[in-house]
């Protein structure tokens, strides 16, 4: 519920100065402004705005406290939840988005406490603004700057969290895993079978956590600069190679056979080489995982003038064709995954490493008379640059161009 | 009679020491533990081992400074180093190399927590390597 008070335009003029983005403004530019905005109070645990609504206001806060949040969903199938990105204290502003196409909100605001509000019409206040440029000016740049320190913070706030993620996650799960596995070896005495299977469930569930933290580390780090930059000449004969090695031990576990039909020969290409190993790695282990005891999982590759070609086939059951459209996404775990191990990074993991490559990873179930199965087909473009080969040509063009 | 070899085993976590003494205690070796880099070196200079396995990570002196101090005193540039690490990033070891304008000189890279079967297997392939460059050198003259 919210109650709209009416206080003189002096006053609403006054609480606009004081705030971060309208603090510059001249006194004749405020109290035009003014006119646009309402008083509006909130009671503790009510919206102000909501994500996705159209923007159609901006909000100073006067008194209390917002708190905005984001929806995540992880999975077609979780239940969303509502996770607290930041704060909005009194001076501050919520609903940007009402200056700014498509003028839809981005997060949600809700109230931490009783709070007060300045309300401010979006629309009126950007035609007020576009009228006025040098007011307008004035607002934009306030605007990017408060940006701009937004987005430095969250950079910030996400590389400390991925060093902490990466390293202080993972080092107490490798101790645990240590002593795991050197009881299981028998290192430190007999155990009762039930022992036995209760500590390889164990390993397998920390096992597990331990290689989603790492999914979630890169998939964090996984942007196509960031991948383009080590592109560099390799042997994907080699690359491939690492990755049955990989690949290997879960194999022999699951008792599926790994068939191998290289080229006659390897030509080197450009790439991130310990990338594609992991893409390679992510759709062997994905092969096995959903391939049932006895049978085969094909990896082979061949050439052709433009292109490489890596294919991993299994004889499973197939993808379902409704979870088809959906196998690269993030987090995405299809219904008859079921017990099989994994958060479900592995593909989309992949697909955004081949999307740095300008390549793509096709997917196709296989339904024959004799044969079940999925075929995965990574498409390698053979004309990729390092940065080094990018430099050149960049120096090249640039000295023709003063040569004329 | 053969002595049995020497291992050093250096990590800041008492979990990993333990659990790795417990695995390498089922073979004939003589173990010691240190906590971090610079003890490690106070326990190299009493008693050179004839191997190391060095955790990357670690207060007072890290992974990186032990190798370095390791390749630079002649005494113990050959003692092979294992290193065992949460770090698999080829970024800290360029860094390093790159820090340091030297090729990271480690004889094997054992990603933690290791398999206990694979520990046993590195340990032992490092050992024998190193016994044998050993008595090599002592026949070479001078």
């Amino acid at each position: 519920m919210l109650i709209a008070l009416a206080s003189p335009i002096s006053v609403r003029a006054e609480r606009l100065r004081r705030s971060e983005i309208f603090g510059g403004l001249d006194e004749a530019d405020l109290m035009a402004i003014a006119e646009f905005c309402v008083e509006e109070r909130y009671h503790e645990g009510e919206v102000v705005l909501a994500e996705g609504a159209p923007a159609e206001a901006l909000f100073v806060v006067e008194r209390g406290k917002l708190a905005l949040e984001k929806k995540i969903q992880i999975g077609r199938h979780s239940t969303p939840r509502n996770a607290t990105i930041g704060y909005v204290e009194p001076g501050k502003l919520a609903g940007f988005s009402g200056l700014v196409a498509p003028y839809v909100y981005s997060t949600s605001a809700v109230c931490l406490e009783p709070t007060r509000v300045i309300r401010i019409d979006g629309p009126a206040v950007r035609e007020y603004l576009e009228a006025h440029p040098a007011a307008g000016w004035k607002v934009i740049t306030s605007v990017a700057v408060l940006i701009r320190d937004r987005y430095r913070n969250s950079i910030d706030t996400l590389t400390y969290f991925l060093s902490v993620v990466s390293h202080e996650l993972r080092s107490p799960l490798a101790a645990i895993e240590n002593y795991l596995q050197t009881m299981l070896g028998g290192y430190a005495g007999e155990l009762t079978e039930k022992q036995q299977r209760m500590m390889k469930r164990s390993l397998l569930r920390v096992t597990d956590l331990r290689s989603l933290i790492g999914d979630v580390v890169d998939l964090a780090r996984m942007r196509p600069e960031q991948i383009q930059a080590d592109f560099e000449w390799f042997d994907p004969g080699e690359v491939g190679t690492e990755s049955l090695e990989d690949a290997r031990l879960a194999a022999a576990e699951k008792g599926v056979r790994i068939k191998v039909e290289p080229p006659p020969k390897f030509e080197p290409i450009v790439g991130a080489r310990r990338r594609m190993r992991q893409v390679f790695t992510n759709l062997l282990n994905n092969a096995i995982k959903f391939s049932p005891s006895g049978s085969t999982v094909t990896f082979r590759a061949w050439y052709e003038p433009e292109t490489l070609y890596f294919e991993v086939e299994d004889e499973g059951s197939g993808i379902p064709p409704e979870d088809l459209p959906h196998i690269f996404e993030d987090f995405f775990r299809g219904d008859s995954a079921g017990e099989t191990p994994g958060a479900g990074l592995g593909l989309s993991i992949a697909k955004k490493i081949m999307d740095a490559h300008d390549g793509k990873i096709v997917v196709k179930n296989l339904y024959g008379e004799s044969e079940s199965g999925t075929r995965f087909t990574v498409v390698i473009p053979r004309n990729l640059q390092t940065p080094e080969m990018r430099r050149q040509a960049w120096m090249a063009t640039d000295e023709q161009r003063i040569n004329g | 009679m053969e002595q049995k070899p020497y291992i050093l085993i250096v990590d800041d976590d008492p979990d990993i020491l333990e659990g790795i003494l417990t695995i390498l205690e089922s073979q004939p070796y003589r173990l010691a533990t240190a906590r971090d880099g610079k003890k490690c070196m106070e326990m190299v200079a009493q008693d050179i081992p004839d191997l190391l396995i060095l955790d990357l990570l670690m207060p007072r002196m890290d992974g990186w400074g032990v190798i370095r101090e390791m390749r630079s005193e002649p005494r113990y540039a050959g003692v092979p180093i294992l290193v065992l690490t949460t770090v698999v990033e080829d970024a800290s070891r360029r860094r390093y190399e790159l820090e340091t304008g030297m090729a990271m000189d480690v004889q094997d890279y054992v990603q933690k927590p290791a398999k206990p079967a694979e520990l046993i297997q590195r340990v032992e392939k490092l050992l024998k390597a190193y016994a044998y460059r050993t008595r090599q050198s002592n026949f070479s003259p001078g």
